[in-house]
């Protein structure tokens, strides 16, 4: 079976218009007779064609008449409430499936803006943000530091005579910081941590990070995608070797 | 935000379906797909059609075109498709509009998968990142050091954001208005409800 696309126009060409009704008519009767059997409703499909003088029934003249004879009987209203013909049903998909597309969207756009986070945070700030995107921006952060307060808060439950790490054991280096904003950090001691930017100074004995870590660690020219490499290098690539010698290269 | 991985398609055996659930679910999804299906048959053959279904739950489904009633019709009384000029005009108007709505679902369609694939690009990159750096890593899997190291670089990031929003509002807000058109002046003494 072929899968090329189809457009969904009328088949301007007689033979190819006939072939597809063949198929097609075969198709749909199977799927109203799968779907009664699965579900153990009744069904009946008409089709008329200018192939045949008589319709093409399913499942069989008297079937149709009892199952049309059932819908009749119902009232009015019901009849109608599920009752659409090409207009109303194409309108129906075209609102599903803009609804569906509004989703996508919204979702594309928070993976969007979280990519541009974390560009943002190894020091790569993006001049060219406008007033929605910097709007999205805070959106997403405060999303993230939502969910980073609440893993502190349980992390902090569960192990209480752990709260803060052993001194002989300093912080690993942070991301590299909002560059502008590095040196005031460290000046101002942000949150207390002087020993934060372990870059600067420089005890790093007994370091135990996850394995990835250690990995990018020691291939600190690996293609970083973002084209932000250059960044991150200029603020870890001077000091990796002496920094790190020590620990990892004795 | 990982979509839950779905089965796929599954080769299912052809009788009633047990578990309620599942069977309320097949209707729900076979019906749809069956009048889009008997949809696709009128646009691509140009012909008369009505299906008629009743749900699990003893509701009525129906398609028709050009109309159910106008099917039924046919189908009891026998007669042949109606002929008349009246009928042709109105048949056309309508061809003409299910044709316009033809193209603008096709066209949503096709937006709609481009946005699917970009967002299955975003999630590759994103799992490609993940690898990479590790604060970049879900938040589950960082250690309570790592969590406050990245808290405090993501609301320095966020001053740094509440800045620059700051900064453009202050670059487009309006001067003060000293030479102010007449409207305005009169606006400014509160006298505008009554005279507008």
């Amino acid at each position: 079976m072929t899968r090329k696309k189809v457009k969904l126009a009328f088949i301007t060409n007689d033979s190819a218009r006939k072939a597809t009704f063949k198929k097609r008519k075969k198709g749909l009767m199977k799927k109203v007779s799968e779907l009664s059997t699965l579900c153990g409703i009744d069904a009946c499909a008409i089709i008329y064609s200018p192939y045949e003088s008589q319709p093409e029934v399913w499942p069989n003249t008297l079937g149709v008449q009892r199952v049309l004879a059932q819908f009749k009987r119902m009232p009015e209203m019901e009849q109608s409430k599920k009752m659409v013909n090409q207009e109303s049903f194409i309108r129906q998909r075209i609102a599903k499936a803009s609804e569906q597309l509004k989703k996508q969207h919204k979702e594309n756009r928070e993976k969007e803006m979280t990519e541009v986070m974390y560009q943002c945070l190894t020091g790569k700030w993006l001049q060219n943000l406008i007033m929605a995107d910097l709007n999205d921006l805070g959106w997403i952060l405060d999303q993230n530091l939502k969910e980073i307060y609440k893993r502190i808060e349980s992390l902090k439950k569960m192990t209480p005579t752990q709260v803060a790490p052993p001194v002989a054991q300093p912080p690993p280096p942070p991301p590299p910081q909002v560059a502008a904003a590095t040196s005031e950090m460290l000046a101002r001691g942000v949150h207390g941590q002087e020993q934060k930017p372990a870059v600067e100074s420089g005890n790093v004995e007994g370091m135990q990070r996850p394995q990835w870590y250690t990995e990018w660690m020691n291939n600190p020219n690996e293609n970083l995608g973002f084209g932000h490499g250059d960044e991150m290098m200029m603020q870890f690539g001077d000091n990796h070797n002496a920094m790190w010698s020590s620990a990892f290269f004795p | 935000m990982a979509k839950k991985p779905s089965m796929g398609r599954q080769k299912i055996k052809i009788a009633k379906i047990k578990k309620k659930n599942h069977l309320q679910v097949t209707f729900s999804k076979r019906r749809s797909g069956l009048f889009k299906k008997a949809s696709e048959l009128c646009t691509l053959c140009g012909i008369d059609i009505a299906i008629v279904v009743f749900s699990p739950a003893g509701k009525v489904f129906s398609f028709g075109h050009p109309d159910v009633e106008c099917i039924v019709d046919r189908f009891f009384t026998r007669n042949p498709r109606p002929n008349s000029s009246a009928f042709q005009l109105v048949e056309a108007h309508q061809s003409a509009s299910i044709r316009e709505l033809n193209l603008q679902l096709t066209q949503l369609l096709n937006e709609l998968e481009d946005e699917k694939r970009r967002g299955e690009s975003l999630d590759l990159m994103r799992k490609d990142s993940q690898k990479r750096f590790w604060w970049e890593a879900p938040i589950e899997k960082l250690e309570l050091n790592e969590l406050e190291q990245l808290r405090d670089s993501m609301e320095e990031l966020k001053k740094k954001v509440t800045n620059q929003s700051n900064n453009i509002l202050l670059e487009i807000k309006p001067p003060r208005m000293n030479t102010a058109s007449s409207t305005t002046d009169i606006r400014s003494f509160g006298y505008c409800d009554g005279f507008f």
